[in-house]
Order: structure tokens, then sequence, then C-alpha cells
């Protein structure tokens, strides 16, 4: 009895002692920068709660705010769109054709986003390869205004946050046992009543996981939008940095990183029920 | 469900063009001769590649950039390794809370990290210093350790390491003898995902560099927002050819955990 609880006390004591120097680092770099944000946003000078009453009824701040949403909303829909029509496909395919693709799909993981915001730079431009190519086909008479504008920032974020879209989603399709597909199309259901009462339903989760994933990291975004939109598509992110580096306001500042953390911890709040939110370290 | 047609199979090759055609596309121009950055390039030199190593600050940027990812790399990998393999010690409640506490920097948005690291580095006099970019980067790349040491701590057979302990090993023993064989590739995974974290990360960089401390990141942010030179091309490919490497790299690392 008293060996077992001595043998219990070292063990913790030994897992304490492992975990010391991470939770140092954790505590240093993630959770006092986030206290320090929030004091900071309570100590303007014209009271406590003054740059939260100032971030609610500017109407510049709440249009930003609202463009935010719609923005992470449009690229969440878009992706999820695209990710499902390229796990679908990449479920079909032969092995040799699928981990081809696959590579394609994750390779740009490993690049860094302003490398790739740059590269969209680059073919969006008014004179630009993706223009050029428009134009000589005739679609459109003169170049689309497509950086500095929403378009770009969408197809920018989109391309950026693809495989967060595409990887739960080919996860759930690739646990669909393949004879409920066959029985549907044998029972003489149409491909698309197969795909809406039954592909659809069994990968539910695997939408909802990528939905979650994308919007979260929309929400935040800030080097795509930055490089790529123009200034109606300021995104709050755009706007923390513009209130530390042109306005040097740290009161509003801090309130507006706190108004952006509060809305992703409801993001995961929200959905951590239905999506293991933890797996977003796994896409990489 | 039926296999792929010839028309999947076309589809799926365009997409997946024009997911890597788009990372791909600012290399050609890091090898262009003219002086403006459009694509495609007309013609083709290595004059940029030649201003990229003969300009002191971009060469400077490149050594900063390997210097806080490496350091990040072996600050990341020794105290995750450590937490992966404390946290199976600690009880399913306390294992709940610490898990989360290493997820934040995954789901915090970015900016928000980088405002409150620079509200705080400000009043300790960090700002511009290599260990405060270390110290921030290696708190972001502390998860991907401890995910993916703790894949490999999970499959580990604890009646391994109690039957070396009961044969006489020490604990010391017992750790380098049984438990650092069989979760080196962990460590070797996700010490490649902490470099290339930290070889890509830009935000926090950019809040946290100084005139004298600047990333390579960094250096094409500013370069991007005011010039517009073919250099900037040079150095994104040089990132992205270093990007390459470590997916490799880990990929190789990780194949004997997965």
């Amino acid at each position: 009895m008293n060996a077992g609880r001595r043998q219990q006390t070292a063990r913790v004591a030994a897992a304490a002692l492992l975990l010391a120097p991470a939770m140092a680092i954790i505590s240093l770099g993630f959770v006092a920068p986030l206290i320090r944000l929030a004091i900071l946003s309570f100590s303007a000078p014209a009271g406590p709660l003054a740059a939260y009453r100032e971030l609610a009824t500017v109407d510049v701040y709440r249009i930003v705010l609202r463009n935010t949403v719609i923005l992470a909303l449009v690229v969440t829909a878009v992706s999820l769109a695209i990710g499902f029509a390229l796990a679908l496909m990449l479920i079909r395919l032969e092995a040799a054709w699928r981990a081809v693709i696959f590579a394609c799909v994750v390779l740009p993981l490993w690049i860094s986003v302003l490398v790739r915001t740059f590269s969209w730079m680059l073919i969006l431009e008014s004179n630009g390869p993706l223009n050029r190519f428009l134009v000589a086909l005739g679609i459109v008479d003169r170049p689309l205004p497509l950086l500095f504008a929403f378009p770009g920032v969408a197809i920018g974020m989109v391309h950026v946050l693809l495989p967060y879209s595409v990887l739960p989603i080919y996860a759930a399709l690739s646990r669909i046992d393949p004879a409920l597909l066959r029985a549907s199309g044998g029972l003489g259901a149409s491909p698309a009543t197969t795909f809406r009462r039954v592909l659809l339903p069994l990968s539910a989760r695997g939408l909802a996981t990528a939905a979650t994933f994308t919007f979260l990291l929309s929400l935040g975004f800030f080097v795509t939008p930055a490089l790529l939109g123009g200034p109606s598509d300021t995104t709050i992110s755009m706007l923390i940095d513009s209130f530390v580096e042109e306005r040097l306001d740290w009161p509003l500042a801090a309130a507006a990183s706190m108004t952006l953390l509060v809305m992703a911890l409801a993001v995961i709040g929200l959905a951590g029920r239905f999506v293991p939110v933890g797996a977003l370290s796994e896409v990489r | 469900m039926t296999p792929a047609g010839a028309w999947t199979k076309a589809f799926a090759a365009l997409l997946a063009a024009a997911i890597v055609i788009p990372v791909l596309a600012v290399a050609p121009l890091a090898f262009s001769k003219q002086s403006f950055l459009q694509l495609p390039p007309h013609d083709w030199s290595l004059r940029w590649w030649e201003v990229f190593f003969a300009d002191a600050s971009w060469f400077r940027a490149l050594m900063t950039s390997f210097e806080v990812a490496t350091l990040s790399c072996l600050l990341s990998v020794a105290a995750g390794t450590s937490a992966a393999l404390g946290l199976p010690r600690l009880g399913p409640r306390m294992r709940t809370i610490a898990s989360g506490l290493f997820l934040g920097p995954l789901v915090a948005p970015v900016i928000v990290l980088a405002v409150g690291l620079y509200a705080l580095a400000r009043s300790f006099g960090l700002v511009g210093s290599t260990l405060g970019l270390v110290l921030a980067h290696t708190m972001l790349a502390l998860p991907y350790v401890v995910l993916n040491v703790g894949v490999s701590v999970a499959a580990l057979d604890p009646r391994l390491a109690l039957a070396a302990s009961g044969l006489g090993a020490n604990p010391w023993r017992v750790f380098r003898t049984v438990t650092l064989p069989s979760i080196l590739p962990g460590m070797l995974g996700g010490g490649v995902f902490a470099f290339v974290t930290s070889f890509d990360e830009v935000v926090l960089a950019v809040f946290l560099a100084g005139p004298n401390v600047k990333t390579l990141p960094v250096r094409i942010w500013e370069d991007v927002r005011v010039e517009y030179t073919p250099v900037v091309a040079v150095a994104a490919t040089i990132m992205i050819v270093l990007a390459v490497i470590g997916s490799a790299v880990g990929r190789l690392a990780t194949r004997g955990t997965a």
C-alpha cells in the first residue's frame, strides 16, 4: 500500500519533470502573450471597455468583421466543393495514379504560404499568364481585375487551404464500404441518388471536419489577404496589423485580437463536439 | 465504387496541375534575364542568383533563417520528446488538459500570437533578437514534435523497458538502449516538421524581427511589398527547394513509424 503510493508519487514526479520544458515554452510563448493581450485590451485610456466599444460601433470595423466572415464562408464553401470532387476522384483512381495525385495535394503544405501567395501575385496580375490566357481564348475582352481584389484573395486562399479539405474528406470516403454503393446502384438508385442518400451522409463527418479546419484557418488568415487583397478586402487580421504598425493603438489591437481569438474558440467549441480538432496537426 | 475512367483521370490530373503549377510558377523567374517580375520570362540568365549572393543582406537573411530554424528544431525536439514521454504517465484528466495546451498554437490565429508575442517581447527587449524568434518558432513547432514522437511512444512496448530495468539497467541506460532507438524515427520526423515550420514562418517573424535579425521570409515579405525584382524569385525558389528536400526527408523519417 505504502510502496504503491510512493511508486505513484514517483510516477507523477517523473511526468512533471518530463513535461516541464515544453510547458515552460508553451507558457512563455503561448499563454503569457495571450494574457498580456487580454490585459492590454482593457487598458484603453478612455475606460476599460472603450476599445471594445470602438470596435463594435465604428462602421469601418464592423464592415471589416463582416467581410472577414463572408470571405471565410466563401473560401470554405469553394474548398469543400473542390475538395469533395478531388477526394472522390482519389478514391476511384488506381494505386499508382492515386499516389501521384495525392503527392500533388500535399506538396504545397510544405511550401511557405508566403511563397505560394507570391506566386499567385505573378499569376493573377493584369498582365499575368491567367489574364492573357483568358483574353487569348476570347473569354474576356480585357484583363480581369483579379489581383488586389476579392477574386484574387479567394483564389489564393482556396489554393492554400485546399489540403485541409481534401485530406479529411478523403479519409472519410475511404472508410465507406464500396459494397454499400454497389448495393445502392444495384437496387436501382441513380448515381445522383446514391450520392445524396449514401455517399453524402456517410462522409458527413469528414465534410464537417474539413469545413471546421478551413473556416477556422480562413478567419485568422493574414499573409494571403494582405498580399492579394485591395483596400476593400481588409480582413480582421490586417486590421490588427494596422492597429499595431500604423496607429500604434495597443488597446485597440489587443481588443481586436481578443475578438478574433474568441471567434476562433467559438468555432472550436461549436464544432469540437463533432469534429476532432486535434487532428488539425495530422494534416501535414 | 466504379473504377476511374479516362475522363476522371484527365480531370484529376488537371486539378493536380492546378494545385502544383501555381506553387512552382515563381521558379522560372529566378532564372530570367529581365529586371521586372513577369511570367513567363523571355530570356534566361543567372544574374539574379549573382545579385542574391552578392547582396550581404539577402545572404545574411538566409543564414539567419538557417540559424533560427536549426535552434528551434533542436529545442522543440528536446522539449517535445520529453513531453511526449511524460504525457502517458499523467492521469487521464491531466493528460487531456496538457494535450489541449499543446494544440493551442495550432488553432490560435497566428496574427493574434504575433501581436501578443510582440507586446511581450517589447517589454523584455527581445524584439529584433534571435532568442525571441527562436522561442516563438519553438512554441509553434512543439505540437508537431509532441504528436510525431507521441505516435512512436504509443507504439512502444512498455514490457521492453521493464525487462531492461529488471535486468539491471539504470533509467538512463534503459532510455538510451531501449526507448531512444524506437522513438528516433518520430523524433526525426518531428524535427523535420519543426525545421520547415520555422524556415517557412513569416508572420511571427515579421513582428519579432529587427534590422539586424531578419529571416528570409521577412526579407521576401518586405521586398514583395516595396521593390519588386526577380531577386525575390530567387529567394522564393531557394525556399521551395529546401521545402521539397524537407518533405522528402520527412517522408523517409516517418516511414518507419506509420
